[in-house]
């Protein structure tokens, strides 16, 4: 992709590395950009906006982080494959893995079949915003 | 809360420009009134103000061209009325009029003034008199002070400044030389760690390469932060009339406040990136949005009548 494909919008209420990080979630999310296709270098994107690289550099670095992004040598930065993008669910699942134990064991406690607690998890997943 | 005075006190070393407590009168008027700053290194600060709010005042006093009638300022670790000469080259200066050696012609004094800097660089000269549209051969008392600003930008950016402090840069440029300018700063900052002061009041060029911000009014700072925290920090809250009475006292993480014509009260409030907004103003009506900076350096400077809870 080009550095001119992405908006900058200086005057908005939003943080430009945020502009920068949410259009790129929005590019392969669509598949408009796809697995190892390379971004412009943090240089580029800079240079074009005259923004501050280091406000380029935090956009980046925050997918990188998602697992949207890795870092390839002699490259710079491309579009992660999708199974990076799976295991970052798993890392993201192991963040709630306490509270699933707790869940069990208070379930397990109350003698509930585990059926009807899932069946009233999903029940609350659907409702709540 | 304040991202840019991080550092202890006394530990102005570790900035490229600090400052602390400065105070300034002339005559009677009092124009700057306990400032205090930090900057550290490789950050871009865009220091905000109208006009008459002190900001070259500020700028003089940094650079040393002005004594504080309290307080102190250093750069690059050195007291700023006493620079040594090799402090001085590491440091670039654009005044907002910038008078040096008027009676040579632009190439003649680039060349002379080059000569005095082993770091020169004689190639970003060249490339920038000619986007610039700056012929050599004019004598700068001849230049217009668009010209002759851009001509001390030249000159300030081919030594290749560790600090680099602007005072007003892009009042005189067209918009593709402000363009220009803000990218070379942009890059400079970025990848060699170069750092910038400039003052403003046009915020527009700020929000494109600022890492950091302050607003000076009055004398007095209100606020500095980086710019990303400032706008993921702060919202206003509008509160009508009815809901006015209530809210008499200051409210939990309230730094400004002003009443409106119609009795109702405009907020500024800061919170942590991670904590809630105050409930109880929304359930009684009041509407919170996200200024943009512009919408919120008028928020705090622009009203009569507002108080301000800083620090």
């Amino acid at each position: 992709m080009e550095s001119d494909e992405l908006v900058v919008q200086p005057g908005s209420a939003e943080p430009i590395y945020r502009q920068i990080a949410q259009q790129l979630r929005r590019l392969i999310a669509s598949g408009r950009l796809s697995c190892g296709d390379e971004l412009p270098s943090v240089r580029d994107v800079a240079g074009r906006h005259a923004i501050n690289p280091m406000t380029v550099s935090r956009a980046y670095g925050q997918l990188e982080l998602e697992g949207l992004l890795e870092r390839r040598r002699g490259k710079g930065m491309v579009v992660a494959m999708a199974r990076g993008r799976a295991q970052t669910t798993q890392r993201r699942l192991q963040q709630l893995q306490p509270l699933l134990e707790e869940l069990a064991r208070q379930a397990r406690e109350l003698e509930l079949p585990a059926d009807s607690v899932i069946e009233n998890l999903r029940a609350l997943w659907e409702t709540d915003p | 809360m304040n991202a840019v005075s991080v550092a202890e006190p006394d530990d102005s070393s570790a900035f490229p420009v600090s400052c602390r407590n400065l105070h300034k009168h002339f005559g009677i008027r009092k124009v700057l009134s306990d400032v205090s700053l930090s900057i550290p290194s490789g950050a871009v600060l865009g220091l905000v103000g109208s006009n008459g709010a002190g900001k070259s005042t500020l700028i003089r006093i940094l650079v040393g061209l002005l004594m504080p009638d309290f307080g102190m300022a250093t750069v690059l670790g050195e007291p700023a009325l006493q620079l040594t000469d090799a402090v001085k080259m590491r440091l670039g200066y654009v005044p907002q009029q910038p008078q040096a050696l008027n009676w040579m012609s632009v190439g003649n004094m680039l060349e002379f003034v080059g000569k005095f800097y082993p770091s020169w660089d004689r190639e970003y000269m060249g490339n920038a008199l000619m986007r610039w549209n700056i012929a050599p051969s004019h004598r700068l008392e001849k230049l217009s002070p668009g010209e002759r600003q851009r001509v001390a930008l030249i000159r300030a950016l081919a030594i290749r400044p560790e600090v680099l402090i602007l005072d007003e840069p892009a009042s005189a440029l067209d918009p593709v030389a402000r363009r220009d300018l803000l990218r070379e700063i942009a890059l400079r900052a970025g990848e060699s760690g170069m750092t910038v002061l400039f003052s403003t009041h046009i915020v527009s060029d700020l929000e494109r390469v600022a890492s950091h911000v302050c607003f000076l009014h009055e004398g007095r700072l209100l606020l500095d932060t980086t710019l990303d925290d400032l706008k993921e920090t702060h919202v206003r809250l509008t509160l009508p009339r009815e809901a006015a009475a209530t809210f008499r006292e200051r409210i939990p993480g309230e730094i400004a406040r002003r009443r409106r014509p119609d009795g109702g009260l405009t907020l500024v409030l800061a919170r942590n990136a991670d904590a809630d907004w105050p409930q109880a103003p929304i359930a009684a009506g009041g509407v919170l949005d996200t200024p943009n900076l512009e919408d919120l350096f008028i928020e705090l400077t622009d009203q009569p009548g507002a108080a301000w809870f800083t620090k």
